[in-house]
């Protein structure tokens, strides 16, 4: 379901979605935010193997990781793997050289995109959110960059998943549908993306 | 919908650029980046932006530098200086300097969302702005009419228009060519009782002396061949309004008494016609030609002259009223850029030196020729002297060095003056066409410049 109630993909066909955990991340939050991406963009989804997290990405200065870095990895390893797109879950702390902090990162309109649960288990004055707020969280991220990869920009609608998020207090402000505009690019694109790529 | 912003980020570390421009991208907006000062000016040289994202420390060209030009260039983009933790002091003298803000690197993710949505609402703001005091000063003392001008020449002629506006008498407006007397003869029109019937213009020089014939007077049916349906003149059609007789010095003798009589006995005869058709018309007639020499030259009838100059204006010609040569070209930028749409944003100052200097023999249509060549094959946003290189080339600057160089350029100037219209250069010249063709031929010219 992409907006309220509608399915983006078309029927008959098909493409899949491949979702990598890296690190320590938890199984739970893996099949969560597979599950989201299945049930709200109407796409299949895989669960890869675990991998590990690439030591060349981490930024000592900062005790973070690349997530731009992260991505181009991704990019690398992924190469050959039969999947639409590629969103790997991580729980380790992103940031990128503009940003103090990032809670996902993706390419725009390419293939590849990173989402970490490291700041979304806690509130902004520091109490921990709870498990169903985390998991929450971090299927609205994954989304948010999952469509990215899917050419969306960042919307005005303060409800929407494709706005921005700059802290968590935004993000639990947005609820877990795309609004009707980008409800209906994001279908537009995904069918002249399985109209190329084939069911 | 914040796709319209363009924004430059100018910044030497290839992964700060990449990551700003990538977060930036996703937002909607048109983002580029340059990887120095250098490039940055070179990149709003060639297009306008909404934002500037600038570096303070680049090694080619200090931000603090590129910001002190933009500020001065460009001053509608919005700059945000980029600065390393440890360097408020550089912050603190680019925002005396007028950036917009600035923002510490890496930056929190709110900090940087609130800041851009914070320039850009104010970016519109300011472009809103700007228009409508656009929009203010072309309405403002200037602009009169469709007539641009400053000057105390043009401020007595726009009061003189309006006199003469107010009275149904006759009036010959006098000028050189270019200088706009349509325009003029259209503002004695649009100011007048008969504004709300038709402004019907002619252009006397354009037609033989049968078909301006038909054209004033209409005609019948079988009034000569090809007359195959009745046709009303320009006199009867322009019922309750002004006609605009545009170089009546061009009307042959025979038409003089014509028009003499419908302006004394207010009927006409169409052209084969024998019935009597009332007129009811204010003439406005206009002339580049010096009529009183045209009179003593037996070329013009007296009678008729008085008849048209009741009232007389002259059109001061361009290099007469050289301080509204800025105002024009900004008045003609704004247009072409408009029509063309090229970011073409203004006049530097040597080129409004030069324009100023030029002596403008085609006046004021030579002026927005001049602009629109310039506008359409400007490279920058700025019009620089070189954008009207072509008019230091312009025939007559050149000095001749024989007596057959000055006859050809002689030649050309006065084809120029008179848009290529050989009987009136050959009357001019005191030449007969014959030898004016064949001078043409021999130095190889062109009808008009």
């Amino acid at each position: 379901m992409v907006g309220d109630g509608e399915a983006l993909a078309p029927e008959g066909l098909q493409a899949t979605i491949g979702v990598v955990p890296m690190g320590d991340v938890g199984e739970v939050a893996v099949r969560i935010v597979a599950a989201h991406l299945q049930t709200v963009l109407g796409l299949a989804v895989d669960i890869l193997e675990r991998r590990p997290v690439s030591d060349r990405c981490y930024v000592p200065d900062r005790r973070q990781y690349d997530a731009a870095k992260l991505i181009a990895a991704l990019k690398e390893c992924s190469a050959s793997w039969p999947y639409l797109k590629i969103v790997a879950v991580l729980s380790v702390d992103l940031g990128v050289p503009i940003l103090r902090f990032v809670f996902g990162e993706a390419e725009m309109g390419g293939r590849c995109a990173v989402v970490s649960g490291y700041r979304l288990r806690r509130n902004e004055d520091g109490t921990d959110a709870g498990l169903e707020v985390y998991y929450e969280r971090l299927a609205k991220v994954a989304l948010h960059e999952t469509a990215h990869t899917l050419s969306l920009f960042h919307c005005d609608d303060p409800r929407c998943l494709m706005h921005f998020a700059a802290s968590t207090k935004h993000l639990d402000r947005i609820r877990l549908f795309f609004c009707a505009r980008c409800a209906f690019l994001l279908k537009k694109t995904v069918q002249t993306l399985l109209e190329s790529h084939g069911p | 919908m914040t796709g319209r912003f363009k924004i430059l980020v100018a910044d030497d570390e290839l992964i700060v650029r990449e990551s700003l421009v990538a977060w930036l991208k996703k937002g909607g907006y048109q983002v580029d980046a340059a990887s120095g000062g250098g490039e940055a000016l070179e990149s709003l040289e060639k297009s306008a932006y909404d934002l500037l994202f600038l570096d303070i420390k680049m090694p080619d060209m200090n931000g603090i530098d590129v910001l002190r030009v933009v500020k001065q260039r460009y001053p509608g983009t919005m700059v945000v200086m980029i600065t390393a933790y440890g360097s408020v002091e550089s912050a603190v003298e680019a925002m005396k300097l007028g950036a917009n803000d600035y923002l510490m690197k890496p930056f929190e993710p709110e900090q940087l969302a609130l800041l851009v949505e914070k320039l850009l609402q104010h970016k519109k703001l300011i472009d809103e702005n700007i228009l409508l005091r656009e929009q203010m000063a072309t309405a403002a003392v200037e602009r009169y009419q469709d007539m641009i001008g400053a000057s105390p020449a043009m401020q007595t002629l726009f009061e003189m228009v309006e006199k003469v506006a107010a009275v149904d008498s006759p009036v010959l407006i006098k000028g050189e060519t270019g200088t706009g007397k349509e325009l003029v003869a259209k503002a004695i029109h649009a100011r007048s009782a008969r504004r709300y019937g038709p402004f019907i213009a002619i252009n006397c020089g354009a037609f033989t002396e049968s078909l301006l014939e038909s054209e004033l007077f209409g005609h019948e049916v079988g009034s000569f061949t090809g007359a195959v349906k009745a046709k009303k003149g320009r006199l009867e059609l322009v019922r309750g309004g002004t006609l605009f007789l545009d170089e009546v010095g061009e009307i042959p003798m025979k038409m003089q008494v014509d028009l003499l009589r419908v302006l004394e006995e207010r009927r006409i005869h169409r052209v084969g016609g024998t019935r009597d058709i009332p007129v009811d018309f204010r003439l406005i007639s206009a002339t580049h030609r010096d009529l009183t020499k045209a009179m003593e030259a037996g070329h013009f009838r007296r009678d008729f002259y008085f008849r048209l100059n009741v009232l007389e204006l002259e059109v001061p010609p361009l290099r007469a009223r050289r301080e509204d040569i800025p105002i024009l070209a900004d008045f003609f930028l704004r247009r072409f850029r408009k029509e063309t749409n090229k970011p073409v944003e203004s006049l530097d100052k040597k080129a409004v030196e030069l324009l100023c200097a030029y002596d403008w023999p085609g006046n004021v249509r030579e002026l927005e020729n001049a602009v629109e060549r310039a506008v359409v094959l400007a490279k920058g946003r700025i019009l620089t002297e070189d954008d009207f290189a072509f008019l230091k080339r312009t025939v007559g600057t050149v000095e001749p060095q024989s007596l057959e160089d000055m006859e050809r350029l002689h030649i050309q100037r006065i084809l120029n003056l008179c848009r290529g219209n050989i009987s009136q250069a050959a009357r001019i010249l005191k030449i007969n066409r014959t030898t004016l063709h064949s001078k043409i031929k021999r130095y190889g010219l062109t009808g008009s410049a």
